[in-house]
């Protein structure tokens, strides 16, 4: 997950949304290049993933309250977990900001 | 139990009162292991002994220990042929106290063992306590 | 919503947990009374298992429960290995054993609320 967030950056999100913006149609996503994953694909996949990691976070740990889990295992799983999260927070917060930046221009 | 942790707190304090009055009687022992009596055919220190007994604490529900009797050994004294000791009987024995130093040495160190994992419970006791209310505090 | 089902087992855990150090302190303390039987509590999956009250009773004169129904009982004959002429069962090395499990899994158990707390509390903060 995170080497698709590297190969599409903020900016390269946020260059999309102002081509939206220029061509005047603000319905409907910008189409995605060829060969590179369209930034909503990239979104829900990186939301699925939070979910998973999650998930197997929480699953990981009640497993070993009742059984028996090597240490190492559940503190991987929640670091992952949170690991993920904070990044996905932290995209969010950024697509926010952007959004509302872009609000802001005059048109 | 209303807190177990609690509990465990209050039983192995017990404990180390339990230890350390084991403790007290051990040295009482051996500071008097020479001490005869004052007049001719007296009796001298007579050696004491510990019996421990659990106790179940009605508020926590958990079973304490205390030390249930400080009792006497029973157990003949020691007699040595001094006719110019003071405690001389007719027969110029003179009666020595029927404590023995290596009994006393290894009782001793028992009781500190006893008291070091008391001790220990306590460490754990407290850690575990401490480790539920720092859920609280900003991560 | 699932995640408050794991804060749930967690506190049981925690619980199941605090009862067996009580227990284990109770056997150090103990460990020289005569005729002492050391104790143990039911393994956690049983305790589980069983969600209502239980009343496990190691001597018929008195009965040990507490509110979530974890009944502490005697060791089993057969995982008694030693004996001293006291009649006491106490070994206070495997007392030591069983406190440093309890450490690690309450320690871990601390750990993992902790983490997922933090987890919650970011993903709620606007």
């Amino acid at each position: 997950m995170i080497d698709q967030l590297l190969s599409v950056s903020t900016r390269n999100a946020l260059s999309k949304l102002t081509e939206t913006v220029n061509q005047g149609s603000s319905a409907g996503p910008a189409p995605a290049a060829v060969g590179q994953p369209s930034f909503d694909n990239v979104l829900s996949q990186l939301a699925s993933s939070v979910s998973g990691k999650l998930q197997n976070a929480e699953a990981v740990s009640m497993k070993s309250m009742t059984g028996d889990v090597p240490t190492r295992d559940v503190v991987n799983a929640v670091m992952d977990a949170e690991q993920s999260l904070q990044t996905a927070i932290a995209i969010r917060d950024k697509i926010v900001q952007a959004y509302l930046e872009i609000s802001r221009m005059p048109i | 139990m209303s807190d177990p942790l609690q509990a465990a707190l209050k039983v192995a304090a017990s404990g180390l009162s339990a230890q350390s009055t084991r403790l007290r009687i051990v040295s009482e022992n051996l500071a008097n292991a020479q001490s005869t009596g004052k007049t001719a055919g007296s009796d001298p220190y007579r050696r004491k002994t510990v019996s421990f007994a659990t106790e179940l604490d009605r508020t926590t529900g958990v079973e304490t220990v205390r030390i249930a009797e400080v009792g006497k050994d029973t157990s003949a004294f020691v007699e040595e042929y001094e006719p110019s000791h003071p405690a001389a009987d007719t027969r110029g024995y003179v009666k020595y106290p029927n404590v023995s130093m290596v009994v006393e040495m290894a009782d001793m160190r028992e009781a500190n063992r006893s008291y070091e994992a008391n001790l220990q419970v306590v460490k754990q006791a407290r850690e575990l306590i401490a480790m539920t209310v720092d859920l609280l505090r900003n991560s | 919503m699932q995640g408050i089902h794991l804060f749930d087992l967690a506190s049981r855990q925690a619980e199941w947990l605090s009862v067996r150090q009580a227990t284990v302190s109770g056997n150090v303390a103990n460990a020289n009374t005569p005729g002492f039987k050391a104790r143990d509590v039911e393994p956690f999956h049983d305790v589980l298992a069983q969600s209502q009250l239980t009343m496990a009773a190691t001597n018929p004169k008195h009965q040990e429960i507490d509110a979530s129904g974890i009944a502490a009982t005697a060791l089993r004959k057969d995982a008694v290995t030693e004996q001293n002429h006291s009649k006491n069962t106490v070994n206070l090395e495997m007392e030591m054993v069983k406190s440093g499990e309890i450490n690690r899994e309450f320690a871990l158990n601390t750990s993992i609320v902790k983490a997922f707390h933090r987890m919650m509390m970011s993903s709620v903060k606007g």
